[in-house]
């Protein structure tokens, strides 16, 4: 086995780091084209947000690629000094290499654990660098493989269970209260980043209408042409409050921008009892008084509520990770199992064939020398003979060289009969 | 002459199908595998089915109190079966069966512990088929349905209610519909069930007079416990059209009519005569 991956993530490099070393889809045509004219090796290049990495695999008779070789090579494609870049790249070999794709697939090395969209960014990455024939048999194995193995990590365990964003969690809480969504309406009151994310998740929904509330009118008119809301001036909140069925809030106020006695005088009585109202109170300090809360017809969540069903969530896919990890150790040691088998199968092929070459030869000579003095029966006789020791001659190295496969270290073994018996690569 | 093996079908046979079906379900909730799921619906199929072949074996009498519980069961068992396929991921069962094994329970020990009637004296004029007597149960026995359905709705609605104000996170617990979805689900079938249950009274109102006892009749349990239960009804509706009372509270009277609804259904018939079994 002769397979890298040699990268940098959110942990061993910073982001304005990670952002030079981006690779966008022409650096990416380039780097696979280089990396196969300039190294024979088959590649994958796998660039998100959150980290980079380049997948190498070569031929076994010649040497690995090693980080301070990618470091000068990613200087080359990005023009940012290999100085800069050698110290946070990191370097998995062989089966570790293959542990840790799958573990990436798996979203186990991934900032939100579990997360699926990493899967995807792996299937995109192979089939950019399949499209660009810049991988080859190794690399067409390893990649699908990582990815069925992704699937069965998800399938079997809960790691990717729940959504574990703060918005999502005000997402799951709406349908906790509503079933149907195309007639409801949505108050986003102020700007702030978290209202602005779950109103990206509630626009899924489709609602009826989007109202959009701003202290500043210009704010508003900017939040309603991003979302296709209607925007209704700051005072006439109250009135936007009896209508809305769910209210985002996320101003920068420093005190309640609705009091409990304002509530309960001009939207309270002025709402239908039967239609709830739920609202996710997302700023600090909170907009909305917490005694409005009765968890009947008013219903509110605010940011530490969201945020620790995100964090119950985030804790009990960590719960996973056990299960997680030990599908992904059982498919790797398969993996490379796989992998030096196949290697073998060349080797043991080759091998073969030499020997039977050999003794073909050695007994054909022995056949002709005793031409006339045998019977047929004789002669079968001493064939069989000559095959029988054949056999027990190859027996001993091709069982080892299995053997060695299955505990993923045949490598030396594979190269050592290859020079014994004058075997080509 | 050969017998059928279903006629060896008893109370026990769906009872304790229902009961698998449940413990099952309580299991998906713990150990969350679609084997449970499965294993729970093959019970409620079994149940449903022994039921079905007990009620046209027996043919108990709708006026008997064992057996109006026991159709009340059966139609709300087709239900919880509706519900478990039509909302697989709601923990729909676990608030259905209950009240079956409940009603299958109660028309158990209805049907071994109290005086069986012989028959029912039913008035000269609607003799010939019984037609109104028969038209006068089917319209309570829907209404019933409309109530217990009210019921399972409401108890629903208040859990889900009081996990929002304790504000517990969206998937912990027993996963239920929507708030919107339960008010909706009570608000219809106490709708559907009010003029059921008012011409299934006014029809039993025609019927009184010719009873054996009139005067008695209209003060037996039956007849008092289902005008409270109407009255009731009324009340809801009022309450819920007339004043725009939240739906939490609704909810709280919607289960105490369920209960009136009970004590209607298990009490004797006025028109009940005849000996003790």
């Amino acid at each position: 086995m002769n397979l890298r991956a040699i990268g940098c993530n959110v942990e061993s490099a910073t982001v304005e780091l990670r952002e030079k070393l981006a690779f966008d889809a022409i650096k990416t045509q380039k780097a696979l084209a280089e990396l196969n004219a300039r190294f024979d090796a088959e590649a994958v290049v796998l660039g998100t947000c959150n980290r980079v990495e380049i997948y190498v695999a070569r031929q076994e008779t010649v040497a690995a690629l090693h980080a301070p070789l990618m470091a000068e090579f990613l200087s080359e494609i990005h023009g940012v000094p290999a100085d800069v870049i050698a110290p946070h790249l990191y370097e998995h070999a062989d089966a570790e290499a293959v542990r840790h794709l799958f573990r990436v697939a798996s979203g186990l090395d991934s900032v939100v654990l579990g997360e699926t969209q990493i899967a995807g960014q792996v299937k995109d990455a192979y089939e950019a660098a399949h499209e660009a024939t810049a991988t080859g048999s190794r690399l067409n194995i390893l990649f699908p493989t990582a990815l069925k193995v992704s699937r069965r990590v998800r399938t079997e365990t809960g790691i990717s269970q729940g959504r574990v964003s703060v918005s999502s969690a005000a997402v799951d809480y709406v349908h906790q209260v509503f079933s149907t969504f195309t007639d409801k309406t949505v108050l986003v009151i102020g700007a702030g980043k978290m209202g602005r994310l779950t109103l990206n998740h509630l626009m899924e929904l489709k609602p009826a209408r989007i109202l959009v509330t701003n202290r500043s009118p210009e704010k508003a008119i900017a939040s309603a042409q991003t979302c296709g809301g209607q925007v209704v001036p700051w005072d006439n909140l109250d009135d936007a409050l009896v209508q809305a069925d769910i209210v985002l809030s996320s101003t920068g106020a420093p005190d309640h921008v609705v009091k409990r006695r304002q509530f309960d005088e001009k939207v309270r009585g002025r709402r239908a009892t039967d239609r709830p109202l739920l609202i996710f109170d997302m700023a600090v300090p909170r907009d909305f008084d917490p005694r409005i809360h009765d968890g009947d017809t008013v219903t509110i969540f605010n940011i530490d509520d969201l945020s620790r069903v995100a964090d119950e969530r985030m804790a009990e896919r960590r719960r996973h990770i056990p299960a997680a990890e030990a599908i992904i150790e059982a498919e790797v040691k398969k993996f490379v199992s796989d992998w030096n088998r196949r290697a073998n199968g060349p080797v043991i092929g080759q091998l073969t064939a030499e020997v039977d070459k050999l003794r073909d030869a050695t007994c054909g000579r022995l056949l002709t020398k005793l031409n006339g003095k045998l019977t047929d029966a004789d002669k079968a006789e001493i064939e069989q003979a000559f095959r029988l020791f054949q056999s027990r001659l190859l027996h001993g190295p091709i069982a080892a060289l299995q053997e060695a496969s299955q505990e993923g270290h045949s490598g030396g073994l594979r190269e050592a009969l290859m020079k014994l018996f004058g075997l080509k690569g | 002459m050969t017998v059928s093996p279903l006629q060896g079908v008893t109370h026990a046979c769906f009872g304790l199908s229902y009961l698998c079906a449940f413990l099952l379900e309580l299991a998906r909730l713990v150990w969350p595998a679609r084997g449970w799921r499965i294993a729970g619906l093959v019970f409620g199929v079994a149940g449903v089915f022994a039921q079905t072949a007990y009620l046209l074996i027996n043919q108990p009498p709708l006026a008997a109190p064992y057996g109006s519980l026991l159709l009340l069961a059966w139609v709300l068992a087709l239900f919880y079966l509706y519900g478990t396929v039509h909302y697989a991921k709601q923990a729909w069962a676990v608030f259905v069966l209950p009240v079956v094994i409940g009603l299958v329970g109660l028309s158990f020990v209805l049907a071994t512990t109290s005086p069986e009637s012989t028959g029912f004296s039913v008035p000269e004029w609607a003799a010939g088929e019984r037609f109104w007597g028969a038209i006068h149960g089917v319209l309570i026995l829907l209404a019933s349905v409309g109530v217990s359905v009210s019921f399972v709705a409401s108890l629903m609605y208040l859990l889900q209610a009081r996990r929002l104000r304790r504000k517990f996170a969206p998937d912990r617990g027993v996963p239920m519909l929507s708030l919107e979805r339960l008010e909706i689900m009570n608000r219809r079938a106490l709708n559907i069930a009010f003029p059921l249950l008012t011409a299934g009274l006014l029809v039993g109102t025609l019927l009184l007079p010719h009873g054996p006892s009139f005067g008695d009749n209209w003060l037996s349990l039956k007849i008092l416990s289902t005008a409270g239960l109407w009255l009731v009804f009324l009340v809801l509706l009022y309450l819920r059209y007339g004043v725009h009372v939240p739906p939490r509270r609704l909810a709280i009277l919607s289960i105490a009519s369920f209960a009136l609804l009970l004590l209607a259904l298990g009490a004797s018939h006025p028109f009940a005569v005849g000996g003790v079994k």
